[in-house]
């Protein structure tokens, strides 16, 4: 194989392009023989290592730029949110980043970090948090000195929090003002329920009652040794890195690890349920409950998914609602296996109004398809190519490979996956794609939301193949949900 | 604390005067497609490879507006060896569309346009207002494409799937076999009859491990680009060189489906998009950029193939090309393979200048808009383009006012607290450029203040030069920002061919030597060049009141609602702070302001004024009889 390439190549530079007339070429890429790919995953304990007291650290050095990159996840995030109190953790942690340190105004770090041109962040999201800071290697001591200064000792500025809440209800008041943002906020309430954090979202009179007071008390339970990992890339020495995070982080008050968030207790019941918006295209969402991520079946899952939805133009969803019909720009399918509860599958498409209910109709259409038949052996086979050629890209930076084993840590996954991943997905079988689009995809069982204008959705199209009431005929009535107040999100009255 | 060293003005990165250089290897194939060949290790088994083609909608002209992010699509539509299973039947295929859409395009811009000038139809291309004649016309089309899909027994496929759907498993069980025989055999019928293999230019390129397959089109370039395995670079040679030699821009006509639906999700389904739209017509005067990318709807429907295979051929020439590959391969190795496929791409003629400058702004422009979104201002001023020499002072000047600590942040997100967010831009465009700075309020504040906080800013620069402090740190940033950019291929990548389609890819090596160069009294100078109120625009956005009965669970005040809908955002805003006010003295001072305003007040402002004299007068009631605490 080798040899053939450079056999070619020299011809190609003695003879000059006249000597390959286009006859030459290959008639078709399959026809060209490509030099094999070795990759193998690399692993993490080429990487990892602790320091005195016990956290772990992925370390990466690189002489390619004098930049150091340095990230620290912590577990524990919106889950912790007190009732009513939606948003505490991601205000917490952005205050931590700009609300200054109990010996430093916020201003003269502001000033000073951009002086520096030092980046610094630190974010809360679902049920992690981070802090990461990226500076030029000259500056490391300095810029890591104020990173640790926020973390261990916030000081809360209430000028400020003024500031971060006037911009926060800002973005509160534009929630009803897309499409997206609505579909987004009722599908998690759909999903999760009012009892769950992930059904629940922020509101003025929660934000009002943020203070120093419950934000110290979130970042002392989020923030610690007992709960972080830190990685770090980029141009240092691996041994003087050690001895400087060691003594960066000696003296905070360690504390227990945060627990699992919790399970959410209801699941998407099925039906048609219909928010109102006036826009000349309807949004829709069409999903059921999956699995979770470490689920024996999540493979066959992914690449099942990949066949029906989630692979674009290659897989069947799309290119039957976009170009067979063009009833849609984006149509297509996801599969997001949660960890520690199961996770969902969801189609989704936007189409002018007339036709929404027909793009749902192929939608449903295909998910029983994938049930009724096996896949083709050519569907398959590029569905599993895609996936074992693009493996190393999973890799294919140092901050990326460290950010994998980090996650994997956390969430405890098992530490073979990436050295079987290919070889498992190179077993999937038609049959076991048939098999878990039996068990999970029951087109009869999904729950459908649509934001747009339900008059003329409901209608159909002009040529009478498919209305909402069809689709309403399997699921039961359409449910109108009302919008919600922006600030307050109580129901606000339907028209 | 130790680490705050604040005098410190020293650049703290050394290197950078001399900045970061790019090892870029240009290679140029006899044609004139030029490739920018970055080898790179840091991230192995992967290439980010692209190229672009120096044509956007400024090239375009009205009537065929959209065309070339049109275009784009069609490059995905396949040749006659990808995506067919008979490349002869294809093509009768697509010229009996194409002659059957010419006809329909004759008609439509005859009569059809003829009676919407009459004020007859509401419009021409809505399928709801065919003539029988377009109707048949019409529906032929869609049983050409239909069939060219290979699906061509559809309609009697859906027909007898619906008499499936109405009859009994228990009677009609023999029926219903006999059903589901026949619609298995015209499926499988259809299939071998159509010509089309459904996107298979996907699929080839994701069953090669490609990932990242896109391509977008902008004012002045359309960019396809990729990332693939390191050993899969002459399947990307092979893909890109056949779709540049011998695109057959199959599904024309059923694409432009997909593109007004990627229009009414881009543009008409968000809250600003059609205003944003709006104001760039606005803005440019006689520039080609006062046309959307996407296009205006009516031309979207209009252009023939005709067309668009001409502009083809003026602007997708090797010599209007250039290629970007960076990442894990030797380019030794690659340099004979790009010279084995792109050299069957055939030199063409230099294509056409873009002639037509911008003429000066003679008076200042605004739009007023009410749109679902909260109150915001837009206030924009004609500049200078890609590499001129003013360009880097603006761009200096943009960041010494962005950012956590820029001026705006410091003074209007914090200080005066009027903006939630407030930012600065300097947009070079490779035939023109702008400057434009937004905002969006916060609380109660109005757009109006947004922008004289604006103005205010605006007059420091004029008056007096940037600080060294504040400019060196703006330098600093640029100085690392040169590692921080060069850290990614696929990034790298876009780089250097948005720079080559602007007119320059060396522009990636250059600019920030050029940016740090830039003094106070440069900022100072252009800061008084091109500011001047008659070259601005100003879009300002005030909230659209929401339809009646939708709103909060407010009581419904007749009054309120009796005043024109501009004015009831503001009275309701207005009557919180009255509701909140618990100083009569403040409050009987307001009453005799009313008073002085009305008499000066525009006529349509005064039921505004009546109005809230009226609720001020009740709320001093109110008070006076100490019943009513002051709303939270």
């Amino acid at each position: 194989m080798k040899h053939l390439t450079t056999t070619l190549s020299i011809g190609a530079l003695a003879l000059g392009c006249l000597a390959f007339a286009a006859d030459d070429l290959p008639r078709h890429p399959g026809d060209i023989a490509y030099p094999p790919l070795a990759f193998n995953p690399p692993s993490p304990s080429e990487y990892r290592t602790t320091l005195p007291d016990g956290t772990p650290v992925f370390l990466a050095p690189s002489k390619e730029f004098p930049l150091i990159n340095l990230v620290i996840t912590f577990k524990g995030g919106s889950n912790l949110d007190p009732a009513g109190k939606s948003g505490l953790a991601a205000m917490t942690a952005s205050q931590m980043r700009l609300g200054g340190t109990a010996s430093m105004k916020a201003s003269d770090l502001d000033e000073r970090l951009d002086f520096l041109a030092t980046k610094i962040g630190i974010s809360s999201s679902d049920w992690t948090s981070s802090a990461s800071l990226n500076c030029l290697a000259s500056t490391f001591d300095e810029s890591l000195a104020i990173m640790v200064d926020m973390l261990k000792s916030p000081g809360f500025d209430a000028s400020k929090l003024e500031v971060a809440v006037a911009e926060a209800m800002s973005e509160m008041k534009k929630r009803n003002d897309s499409a997206s943002t609505i579909s987004g906020s009722e599908w998690r309430r759909l999903s999760y329920g009012d009892e769950h954090y992930r059904g629940q979202q922020m509101t003025e009179a929660g934000l009002k009652g943020f203070d120093a007071a419950s934000m110290k008390a979130m970042a002392a339970s989020i923030f610690h040794p007992g709960n972080m990992k830190i990685a770090v890339t980029g141009d240092f020495d691996r041994k003087v890195m050690l001895e400087k995070l060691a003594k960066a982080f000696s003296g905070w008050t360690s504390g227990a690890e945060q627990a699992n968030p919790p399970v959410p207790a209801t699941s998407l019941t099925p039906g048609i349920y219909h928010v109102e918006k006036d826009i000349p295209q309807g949004k829709f969402i069409i999903g059921l409950p999956a699995i979770t991520r470490d689920d024996p079946d999540y493979i066959p899952f992914m690449v099942m998914n990949d066949i029906l939805g989630g692979g674009g133009f290659t897989s069947r969803i799309t290119p039957r609602v976009r170009s067979d019909e063009g009833l849609a720009y984006s149509a297509g399918s996801q599969f997001s296996a949660e960890v520690f509860w199961p996770g969902q599958w969801r189609a989704s498409f936007e189409s002018k109004n007339a036709t929404c209910a027909l793009a749902a109709k192929l939608v449903l259409e295909e998910m029983a398809r994938i049930r009724s038949a096996p896949v083709t052996a050519q569907e398959l086979d590029t569905a599993k190519k895609s996936f074992i050629e693009t493996f190393p890209e999973t890799f294919s930076s140092r901050d990326a490979t460290l950010g994998v084993f980090m996650t994997d840590e956390w969430t405890k996954r098992p530490g073979d996956y990436w050295t079987t991943f290919r070889d498992k997905v190179a077993k999937v079988t038609p049959a076991d794609v048939q098999r878990v689009a039996q068990k999970y995809l029951d087109p009869s069982k999904v729950t459908i939301l649509v934001v747009g204008k339900w008059d003329e959705i409901a209608k159909g199209d002009q040529g009478g193949r498919a209305t909402m009431a069809m689709l309403e005929k399997d699921l039961g009535p359409v449910k109108h949900l009302p919008l919600r107040d922006p600030m307050t999100l109580a129901p606000l009255p339907m028209k | 604390m130790r680490y705050l060293i604040s005098s410190a003005l020293a650049l703290i990165v050394s290197a950078a005067a001399t900045a970061q250089q790019l090892p870029v290897e240009v290679f140029t194939l006899d044609n004139g497609m030029e490739f920018l060949l970055v080898p790179r290790n840091d991230q192995p088994n992967t290439i980010s490879a692209g190229w672009v083609a120096k044509v956007g909608s400024a090239n375009e002209r009205p009537g065929i507006t959209g065309i070339s992010h049109f275009f784009e699509h069609m490059m995905f539509k396949g040749t006659n060896t990808v995506a067919t299973r008979d490349p002869k039947r294809d093509e009768e295929f697509r010229t009996g569309q194409k002659a059957l859409r010419d006809r329909m395009n004759q008609l439509i811009w005859g009569d059809q346009y003829a009676r919407y000038y009459r004020g007859e139809i509401d419009d021409p291309w809505n399928p709801a207002n065919d003539t029988p004649e377009l109707k048949r016309l019409r529906a032929e089309l869609k049983g050409m494409m239909d069939a060219q899909q290979g699906r061509a027994n559809t309609e009697a496929i859906n027909a007898l799937q619906a008499k499936l759907g109405s009859m009994d498993p228990a009677k009609d069980a023999d029926a219903m076999k006999a059903a589901q025989a026949e619609i298995a055999k015209l499926e499988a019928e259809q299939k071998t009859k159509g010509s089309i293999v459904k996107d298979e230019f996907d699929q080839l390129y994701t069953a090669g491990g490609g990932s990242r397959m896109n391509a977008f089109t902008s004012y002045d370039q359309t960019f396809y680009f990729i990332n693939v395995p390191s050993n899969k670079m002459e399947l990307w040679c092979w893909m890109e060189s056949d779709r540049l030699t011998d695109s057959v821009f199959r599904e024309f006509f059923s694409e432009r489906d997909v593109v007004h639906e990627e229009r009414r999700l881009r543009t008409e389904s968000t809250p600003t998009g059609t205003f944003d739209e709006q104001f760039e017509a606005m803005f440019w005067l006689s520039s080609p950029y006062s046309w959307p990318v996407i296009g205006w709807p009516s031309d979207l429907n209009s252009y023939t193939m005709d067309e668009a295979q001409r502009y083809f051929q003026t602007y997708y020439c090797p010599n209007n090309l250039t290629g970007v590959i960076v990442g894990d391969f030797d380019a030794a190795k690659v340099k004979p393979m790009l010279k084995r496929y792109f050299s069957r791409l055939k030199r063409g003629a230099t294509p056409p200048p873009v002639v037509t400058l911008e003429v000066p702004q003679l008076a200042e422009m605004r739009m007023n808009a009410q749109a679902e979104t909260e109150p915001q201002v837009e206030v924009r001023y004609h500049t200078v383009p890609f590499q001129h020499a003013d360009s880097y002072a603006l761009e200096v000047m943009s960041q010494i006012l962005n950012g956590r600590t820029g001026r705006l942040y410091k003074t209007m997100v914090e200080g005066s607290g009027v903006a939630s967010g407030a930012g600065a831009r300097q947009d070079s465009r490779k035939y023109a450029g702008a400057f434009s700075f937004s905002a969006e309020v916060k609380g109660d504040a109005t757009p109006r203040q947004l922008e004289d906080g604006w103005y205010g800013q605006l007059q420091r620069l004029q008056a007096e030069p940037v600080g060294e402090q504040e400019l060196q740190k703006v330098r600093n940033g640029i100085a690392a920002d040169e590692y921080r950019r060069l850290q990614n291929n696929f990034f790298i990548m876009l780089q250097l061919g948005v720079s080559a389609s602007l007119g320059d890819w060396r522009e990636v090596n250059s600019e920030s030597g050029k940016l740090l160069a830039v003094t106070p009294a440069d900022i100072q100078r252009v800061a008084k060049k091109y500011f001047e109120p008659t070259n601005r625009s100003v879009a300002t956005y005030v909230r659209k009141a929401a339809p009646a009965g939708t709103t909060a669970d407010e009581p419904t005040d007749p009054a309120l609602a009796a005043l024109p809908p501009q004015m009831q955002a503001m009275a309701k805003q207005a009557l919180k702070r009255i509701a909140a006010e618990t100083d009569l003295a403040k409050l009987k001072e307001g009453i005799g302001q009313f008073d002085a305003q009305a008499a000066a007040a525009p006529e349509a402002m005064r039921p505004f004024i009546g109005f809230m004299k009226d609720r001020m007068l009740a709320r001093i009631a109110e008070l006076e009889k100490g019943a009513a605490p002051a709303a939270k």
